[in-house]
C-alpha cells in the first residue's frame, strides 16, 4: 500500500458499511443508514463520521486512499423486490416463450407440491416481440433478419414506454450479425433506452440461459447505472486517485463503466466477498471449513467454504431466474432485521420475505414504518437497548415496536406480546437454519464439521442460536462483523472473466491448435486491455484459463484448468488426460478411448492488489474478569420470565477475556447475543470465539 | 431399535438425498443421448437390503413407482447369487419393468462383506432394436415385434465387465455409440451413489444408518396415513376415457375404485381386455400409475420412500386386461398411454372424496421420436425421443392457475425439453417454433396451463418421425365445475406440413418421412381448468388476452368477457354474459 488508507464501502439494503484500513494494521468500521434513492447520501454521511474519527476532511482521506471499493446490493434488491425497469425482449420468431417455458421443467423439491407457483416473468408475454430471421447451428443464415418486424417491435416498445431492450436471437453466439443489426436499429430509434444483446452479455451456447441472463441484465443495468453515476461523480469530486472499483459476483473488482452495462455480473456483489472475509477471520484458528452467514436488514446470505475452496456456480437458477455468468455460490434468503412479520391469509404468523429495508425501516426507527420487523422483536426482547443510537442517527423506540407487535400480531392471534416477539425471532431463525442445511447437509457436508461465522449488522443477535439448532460448536464473530463484506472487499483483486464458445473435437484430424490458441489469446488480450486501462503493471497480472470439455456426444461439460496460455501437442495430451481424470473423479468412470470435445473457453484475468495488514489487539499481560456495564431485562424463551441480564461493552473487553451467557456484548455497530449455555472469548485477532459452556 | 438423534437423522436424510441427486447429476452430465442429457428421462432410487425403496427423489414419477416391484423381482431372480461387484440390467415388463425402452441398472452395495444398499438407475434408451427406430412400433401386435426384451442379466459379475453380454445388447440397438455411452452413464450413476452411501455407513455405522432409514420410512407412512384419515371413509370411483386413436379400437374406459377406511386405502382398477396395439400396461407400470394418481392428490411432504405405500393396497384387475397386461401384449406406449388415463381415473375417484384438494388433470403426452442419418457427421445414425414434443400444460387447482409447459402428467414437471440450441447442435434439425398457444389451457376459475407447439424441419436429409401418445380428440379433464367451450385449441396435434403448405393431420400414431423444406408440427395439449370459468376475475381474463394466452373469442365463449376490436372491455355486455342464467 503506497497510501495511508484503503476504503471499502458495502452498501446493503439497510446500512452502508465502511471499512477503513490503514497501512499500520488498523481497521475501523463505520455505518450509515442506506439511502436507496441516492446511495451517495449514505456515503457522505459515512465519510463525515470517518472524518470526525480520523480528524481529517473527507477529501483529504479519499485523496490518501490507494483504492476505494464499493460492493452493492442495488441489483440484488431490485431483483428481489421486483423494482427493475420495464424491459422489452426482441427474440427469434417462434421462440418468444423460452423464458416462460423454462425448459418445460418444475424445479426439484416441488415435485408433489401442487401450490408452488410458477416463476415471476420479468418480461410479460406481450413485451416479448418475435422477429423473423434465423441463424443455424453452424453460423449460416437460414433466413434474413426481418427489419420491418424489428421496427414494429420498436414502435410497440416506444408506445409501452419500455426503459430497456434485451435482444437475444437463436445462435447469435455463432453469428451475431442479426443481433448486432437489431441492436443498432433499436439504439438509433430509442435513444436513452438501455440496450444489451445476448452475445455481449453471455456469449456461450444455450439459448434459454443466454436470453434469461440478457433479460436480467436489461432489467437491472439501468438501476445500477443510476447508482454508479452518482457514486463515481462523488468520488471524483472528492479527488480520488483512482475511479471507484465495484465488487462483482465472481469475487473480483471492476470499474463503474463495466457495472453500468453488466449489472448481471454484480447481482451478488455484496455477499460474494463473504468467503474471502470468512476465511481470513478463521485463519488464526487454523480453520478452513467455514460457513459464513451475513444477515443485514433485507437478506440473509450463506456461503460455504470447504477446505479453503469456495464453489462457483454457472448456468443456475438464481431467485428463480436462469443466470449464465459465473458467480460465487451464495444461498440468499429474504430474512433480515427488516423482514416484516405478518399474518397470512390463513392467520398464520409469517416472517419475510418482504422487508422494510432502510425506508421506512423497522417501526422502532420511527421513520414511518408501521409493520413490525425482526429488529422490532429483538428490541422488545431486550437484545437491543431502548433509546440507543444506531448508525449515529437512528434512535430506537421500544414503545413503538411494542405497540406494532401488539396490534398487528399479538392481539389478532390472542397471544401475549412476549410470545409474539419470541415467535417472530423463532420463525426467522428456522428459515435461516433451513437455508444453512440446504448449503451443507444437502450438498453432502455435515455442518458440525464447520465453524459458523456471523457477519452483518443483525447476525450477532441470531447466529449463536442458529449454531445451537444445527449442532455447530464454534461460532466466530469478528468485532467488524457488521461490516465483514466490506472487509472482504478490501482484500480482493480486480477480475475480468472473458467467455466464449468454440466447439471443436480435440482428437487428431479434427483439432485446430492454432485456432484454439488464437481464441485463448483473444480472451486474454481483452482482459489485459481492461487491466491496462486500470493501470496494472504486467507483474501484478495473472490469467487463469478454464476449458469446458466433454466426450463427443455429451451435452454437459466438465471444467478443466489449463496451466499455460498456449497449447502445443504435448499440452493438448496433458489437457485431455486432465479431462479424463476429472470425469473419473466426478462421475466415477472415464472413457480414455473416446474422442473429447472442447465447448467453452473462459479466461479470468486478475490484477493483484497489495493486501492491507490484518487487525491485531494488544494482549494484556494479565487478563482480569470482565465486568458488565449494566443489567437489562431480557427474554430467552417464549414463556420464560424476564431476566436481568448482563450487558458488556465490547470496547472495554480485552483480548483473552471471556463472558458467560446469557448476556449481550454491545459493539459499536452490532449486538451479540450469547444465549444461556454458551460462552464468548475475545481473541487477539479481534474476533469473539463463541462455544458451548463446558 | 435405538432412538435416533434428530441431527443424525437430518444428516442421514440429507446424505441420502445427496447420493440420489448426485446419481441424477451424473446421468445428466455424462449421458450421450438427449433423452438423458437434456430431457432427464431417467430416474434414480436407493434401496436398502430388504430391498425397500428408501428414497424416491424428484425424478420421473412414472418410473419410480415401478421400481418398487421391479427391484424385488430382480433381487428374487438372483437370490443367493448376488455378489460384490455385480451389476444387474433389465427392462422386461414380464419382470415388472415399465416398458422395454426403460432399461434399469441395479448395483448391490456391500459394506464389509454385507449387502447394505442397492443403487438403482432407470433410463430411457433411445433405441432398443425392433422394426421401428426408437421402439414405438404402432403396428406391433405382440411385444416380440417391439424390440429387445432383457430379463435380469448380469452386466458385471464380481467386478468383471461381461463384454459378451454388452455386445449382445448393443448389437441389437441402433446408434450403438449413443447407447453404449448411456450404459456407461448409468454405471457411473450407480457407482457415484455407491460412493456416497459407503461414506455414510463409514461415518455413522450400519446400525445407526438403518435406524435412521427405518424412521424415515415410518415418517412417510405417518404422513400418508394422516392424509387418508382426513379423507371421509367411503367407496369412490372415477372413470376416465381413453380416446379412439384411429387404430380401430374405439374409446376405452378405465375405472378406479378407491375405498378409504380409516387410515388405509384400497385401489381396484377395472379396464377392458388387452388390445393388439402398443398401449397395454403390465403390472409394474400400472402400479406406478396408481401411485402417481395418489401422489397428485396427496401433496404429502417429504420424505418420499416405500413407507408412503404401506397403507395402500392395489388390485389391478384380472390378468390379460389393459392395465394388467400379460404376454404377448404390445406395450411400448404404456408409460404415457394408458398410464395417464389410469392416473386420471384415480384422481377423479379422489375428487369425489375431497374436491377441494384435487388438481385438474395435466395434459397427456402426444409426441414424436425422430431418426435419420446426420449429414454433418458423415451420415452417423441418430435416433431419439423428442422430449420437447411432450411438454404439456399442468392442471389448475383451488389455489392457482396451472403451470404452462410443465407436463406431461406422467412426468409431473421432472422432464426437461432441452435447450433448443443444444438440440440443434446434437441433431441435424431446425426448430422453427417452440412456443405457448392461445386458448390452450382449460377454461376455469383457475385456468389450466398452456401446452406447447413444436415445429421441426430436417436439415439436408430425410428424417423418420414416429408418433406416440394421445390427447388429440379429448381435451384434458378439468375439475370442480371447469368447462371448455373452445375444444380445438386445447387438443394435441400431429401435423405433417409439406413444402407447399399442405398439411396432413394425424389422430393415430404414424411413421412418417419428413424432407427438407417440410415440417413436422407437434402440438401438446394444455392442462385442465379448475372451477366455473365465469368466476374467473375479469382482470385475469384481460391479462391473459393481452398476453395472447386467451383470444377475444375465447374470452367471450369461455369466460363471458366481451371486448371490442381494440381489446377494451365492454362492461355491460360482460355483465350480461356473466349473469347467472
Amino acid at each position: 500500500m503506497r497510501n495511508q488508507y484503503r476504503l471499502g464501502i458495502d452498501a446493503g439494503g439497510t446500512f452502508t458499511d465502511f471499512i477503513l484500513a490503514d497501512r499500520d494494521g488498523g481497521v475501523q468500521l463505520f455505518k450509515a443508514p442506506s439511502t436507496p434513492q441516492d446511495g451517495t447520501l449514505a456515503i457522505r454521511a459515512g465519510l463525515a463520521q470517518i472524518a470526525d474519527a480520523v480528524g481529517r476532511s473527507p477529501a483529504e482521506i479519499i485523496a490518501d486512499c490507494d483504492l476505494c471499493i464499493n460492493g452493492t446490493t442495488v441489483a440484488l434488491n431490485a431483483l428481489i423486490e421486483r423494482t427493475g425497469v420495464k424491459v422489452g425482449l426482441l427474440c427469434t420468431e417462434g421462440h418468444e416463450d423460452s423464458l416462460e417455458i423454462r425448459l418445460g421443467h418444475k424445479e426439484e423439491g416441488h415435485r408433489y407440491d401442487a401450490h408452488y407457483p410458477p416463476a415471476h416473468m420479468l418480461v410479460p408475454r406481450h413485451l416479448r416481440r418475435p422477429v423473423g430471421g434465423r441463424i443455424l447451428s453452424d453460423g449460416r443464415e437460414y433466413s434474413p433478419l426481418d427489419e420491418a418486424a424489428v421496427r414494429e417491435a420498436i414502435e410497440y416498445f416506444r408506445a409501452e414506454g419500455v426503459e430497456a431492450v434485451a435482444i437475444s436471437f437463436v445462435w447469435s453466439v455463432r453469428n451475431p450479425a442479426h443481433e448486432l443489426r437489431a441492436a443498432e436499429m433499436v439504439r438509433a430509434a430509442l435513444p436513452g433506452v438501455f440496450v444489451c444483446t445476448g452475445v455481449e452479455v453471455f456469449p456461450q451456447i444455450r439459448e434459454y440461459t443466454r436470453t434469461s441472463t440478457t433479460v436480467v441484465n436489461a432489467y437491472l443495468s439501468p438501476v445500477m447505472a443510476r447508482y454508479v453515476e452518482r457514486i463515481d461523480a462523488l468520488f471524483e469530486e472528492l479527488g480520488a486517485q483512482q475511479p471507484v472499483r465495484y465488487f462483482q459476483s465472481n469475487g473480483g473488482l471492476a470499474p463503474g463503466g463495466m457495472m453500468r452495462e453488466r449489472a448481471v455480473n454484480a447481482i451478488n456483489s455484496g455477499p460474494a466477498s463473504a468467503p474471502q472475509a470468512g476465511l481470513s477471520v478463521a485463519k488464526p484458528f487454523d480453520i478452513d471449513n467455514v460457513i459464513t452467514v451475513d444477515m443485514g436488514g433485507t437478506s440473509f446470505d450463506i456461503t460455504l467454504t470447504n477446505a479453503g475452496r469456495t464453489n462457483f456456480s454457472k448456468d443456475v437458477d438464481f431467485l428463480r431466474q436462469r443466470i449464465g455468468v459465473p458467480m460465487i455460490q451464495v444461498e440468499t434468503l429474504g430474512a433480515g432485521g427488516g423482514s416484516i412479520a405478518h399474518l397470512d391469509e390463513f392467520g398464520m404468523l409469517q416472517v419475510g420475505p418482504r422487508s422494510a429495508g432502510a425506508k421506512p425501516g423497522p417501526v422502532c426507527y420511527g421513520k414511518g414504518g408501521l409493520e413490525p420487523t425482526v429488529t422490532d422483536a429483538n428490541l422488545v426482547l431486550g437484545y437491543l437497548p431502548d433509546g440507543a443510537l444506531l448508525g449515529g442517527s437512528i434512535r430506537l423506540n421500544r414503545q413503538a415496536a411494542l405497540d406494532a407487535i401488539r396490534s398487528r400480531i399479538a392481539d389478532p392471534l390472542g397471544i401475549s406480546i412476549e410470545r409474539a416477539a419470541y415467535g417472530i425471532t423463532t420463525l426467522v431463525n428456522l428459515n435461516m437454519v433451513n437455508g444453512i442445511r440446504r448449503v451443507s447437509i444437502e450438498r453432502g457436508h455435515d455442518p458440525r464439521d464447520f465453524a459458523l461465522i456471523g457477519a452483518g449488522g443483525a447476525a450477532g443477535m441470531h447466529v449463536v442460536r442458529l449454531a445451537e439448532e444445527i449442532g455447530i460448536h464454534t461460532v466466530l464473530i469478528p468485532k467488524v462483523a457488521s461490516g465483514l463484506c466490506a472487509f472482504g472487499q478490501i482484500l480482493s483483486d480486480m477480475r475480468y472473466d472473458q467467455l466464449t464458445s468454440l466447439p471443436m473435437r480435440l482428437d487428431a484430424g479434427h483439432v485446430d491448435l492454432e485456432r484454439l490458441n488464437r481464441a485463448l489469446a483473444e480472451l486474454r488480450n481483452k482482459g489485459l486491455g481492461n487491466l491496462r486501462e486500470d493501470g496494472f503493471a504486467a507483474d501484478t497480472i495473472e490469467c487463469h484459463y478454464t476449458l469446458e470439455m466433454r466426450y463427443l456426444g455429451q451435452i454437459h461439460e466438465c471444467s478443466v484448468e489449463l496451466a499455460s496460455s498456449r497449447l502445443d501437442e504435448q499440452g493438448l495430451a496433458a489437457l485431455c488426460d486432465a479431462f479424463h481424470r476429472r470425469h473419473q473423479a466426478l462421475y466415477s468412470y472415464s472413457e480414455p478411448g473416446s474422442p473429447v470435445e472442447l465447448v467453452n473457453l473462459e479466461c479470468s484475468v486478475i490484477g493483484r492488489l497489495p493486501r492491507p495488514p490484518l487487525p491485531e489487539l494488544p494482549q494484556p499481560a494479565e487478563v482480569g474478569e470482565a465486568a458488565p456495564s449494566s443489567l437489562r431485562k431480557m427474554l430467552f424463551s417464549a414463556d420464560g420470565d424476564w431476566q436481568a441480564t448482563p450487558v458488556y461493552d465490547g470496547n472495554h473487553l480485552q483480548a483473552g477475556q471471556s463472558v458467560q451467557g446469557p448476556c449481550v456484548i454491545e459493539e459499536s455497530t452490532t449486538n451479540i447475543v450469547i444465549p444461556p449455555g454458551w460462552q464468548a472469548t475475545l481473541t487477539p485477532s479481534a474476533t469473539y470465539r463463541v462455544t458451548p459452556r463446558t | 431399535m435405538s432412538t435416533v438423534d434428530p441431527i443424525t437423522l437430518a444428516v442421514v436424510r440429507g446424505a441420502l438425498e445427496t447420493a440420489q441427486r448426485e446419481m441424477t447429476l451424473t446421468l445428466e452430465k455424462t449421458g450421450r443421448s438427449s433423452v438423458f442429457n437434456l430431457a432427464h428421462d431417467y430416474s434414480n432410487a436407493l434401496f436398502d437390503h430388504f430391498p425397500e425403496m428408501i428414497l424416491q427423489g424428484q425424478d420421473i414419477p412414472i418410473h419410480l413407482g415401478s421400481l418398487i416391484p421391479a427391484m424385488k423381482c430382480v433381487a428374487e431372480f438372483f437370490e443367493g447369487d448376488i455378489a460384490e461387484g455385480d451389476v444387474i440390467y433389465h427392462n422386461d415388463p414380464a419382470y415388472k419393468g415399465s416398458h422395454i425402452l426403460d432399461c434399469c441398472m441395479y448395483k448391490p452395495v456391500f459394506y464389509q462383506g454385507e449387502l447394505v444398499f442397492w443403487t438403482v438407475c432407470k433410463g430411457h434408451l433411445t433405441d432398443i432394436g425392433g422394426p421401428v427406430p426408437a421402439g414405438y412400433n404402432p403396428d406391433a401386435k405382440e411385444i416380440y415385434a417391439e424390440g429387445l426384451r432383457i430379463p435380469p442379466v448380469k452386466l458385471w459379475a464380481g467386478g468383471k465387465r461381461r463384454e459378451d453380454v454388452f455386445n449382445l445388447l448393443l448389437t441389437n440397438m441402433r446408434a450403438r455409440p449413443y447407447q453404449e455411452g448411456d450404459l456407461n452413464a448409468q454405471y457411473g450413476a450407480c457407482c457415484v451413489g455407491e460412493r456416497h452411501l459407503l461414506e455414510l455407513v463409514e461415518k455413522y455405522g450400519v446400525a445407526q444408518v438403518r435406524a435412521c432409514i427405518a424412521e424415515l420410512k415410518n415418517m412417510a407412512d405417518r404422513h400418508m396415513r394422516a392424509l387418508l384419515r382426513d379423507v371421509p371413509d367411503g367407496h369412490y370411483s372415477g372413470t376416465a376415457i381413453l380416446e379412439d386413436s384411429g387404430h380401430g379400437l374405439g374409446e376405452l374406459e378405465i375405472t378406479a375404485h378407491v375405498e378409504i377406511r380409516g387410515d388405509e386405502a384400497h385401489v381396484r382398477i377395472e379396464s377392458p381386455p388387452q388390445v393388439p396395439y402398443f398401449i397395454n400396461s403390465y403390472e409394474g407400470n400400472s402400479v406406478s400409475g396408481v401411485y402417481l394418481g395418489l401422489m397428485m392428490f396427496a401433496q404429502v411432504p417429504p420424505p418420499y420412500n416405500e413407507g408412503l405405500y404401506r397403507c395402500v393396497s392395489v388390485d389391478l384387475g384380472p390378468k390379460g386386461t389393459l392395465c394388467n397386461a400379460e404376454e404377448p401384449a404390445p406395450h411400448v406406449n404404456c408409460t404415457t398411454t394408458p398410464m395417464e388415463t389410469l392416473a386420471d381415473a384415480v384422481r377423479q375417484a379422489l375428487e369425489q372424496a375431497a374436491p377441494e384438494r384435487v388438481t385438474a388433470s395435466w395434459g397427456h403426452a402426444s409426441g414424436i421420436n425422430i431418426a435419420g442419418h446426420d449429414p454433418r457427421r458423415e451420415g452417423d445414425e441418430y435416433v431419439t425421443m423428442v422430449l420437447a414434443s411432450i411438454i404439456s400444460g399442468a392442471g389448475a387447482n383451488k389455489v392457482m392457475d396451472g403451470w404452462h409447459a410443465c407436463g406431461p402428467l406422467c412426468c409431473f414437471g421432472a422432464l426437461m425439453s432441452g435447450d433448443i440450441e443444444l438440440l440443434e447442435y446434437s441433431y441435424p434439425i431446425v426448430i422453427h417454433r417452440y412456443s405457448l398457444m392461445s386458448d390452450s389451457g382449460g377454461a376455469g376459475e383457475f385456468r389450466g396451463g398452456s401446452g406447447t407447439r413444436l415445429e421441426i424441419e430436417p436439415l439436408e436429409h430425410e428424417m423418420t418421425v414416429v408418433g406416440f401418445g394421445e390427447g388429440r380428440q379429448l381435451a384434458t379433464a378439468g375439475a370442480a365445475g371447469a368447462r371448455n367451450a373452445l375444444i380445438e385449441p386445447k387438443l394435441g396435434r400431429l401435423i405433417h406440413r409439406r413444402a407447399d403448405g399442405e398439411e396432413t393431420h394425424y389422430i393415430q400414431n404414424p411413421v412418417l418421412t419428413v424432407r427438407p423444406g417440410e415440417r413436422v408440427i407437434n402440438v401438446n395439449p394444455g392442462g385442465g381448468g379448475y372451477g366455473d370459468p365465469l368466476r374467473r376475475p375479469v382482470a385475469a381474463v384481460l391479462d391473459d388476452l393481452r398476453n395472447g394466452l386467451v383470444s377475444a373469442e375465447g374470452a367471450r365463449l369461455e369466460y363471458g368477457v366481451i371486448v371490442d376490436a381494440a381489446g377494451h372491455l365492454d362492461e355491460a355486455a360482460t355483465r350480461a354474459a356473466r349473469a347467472p342464467h
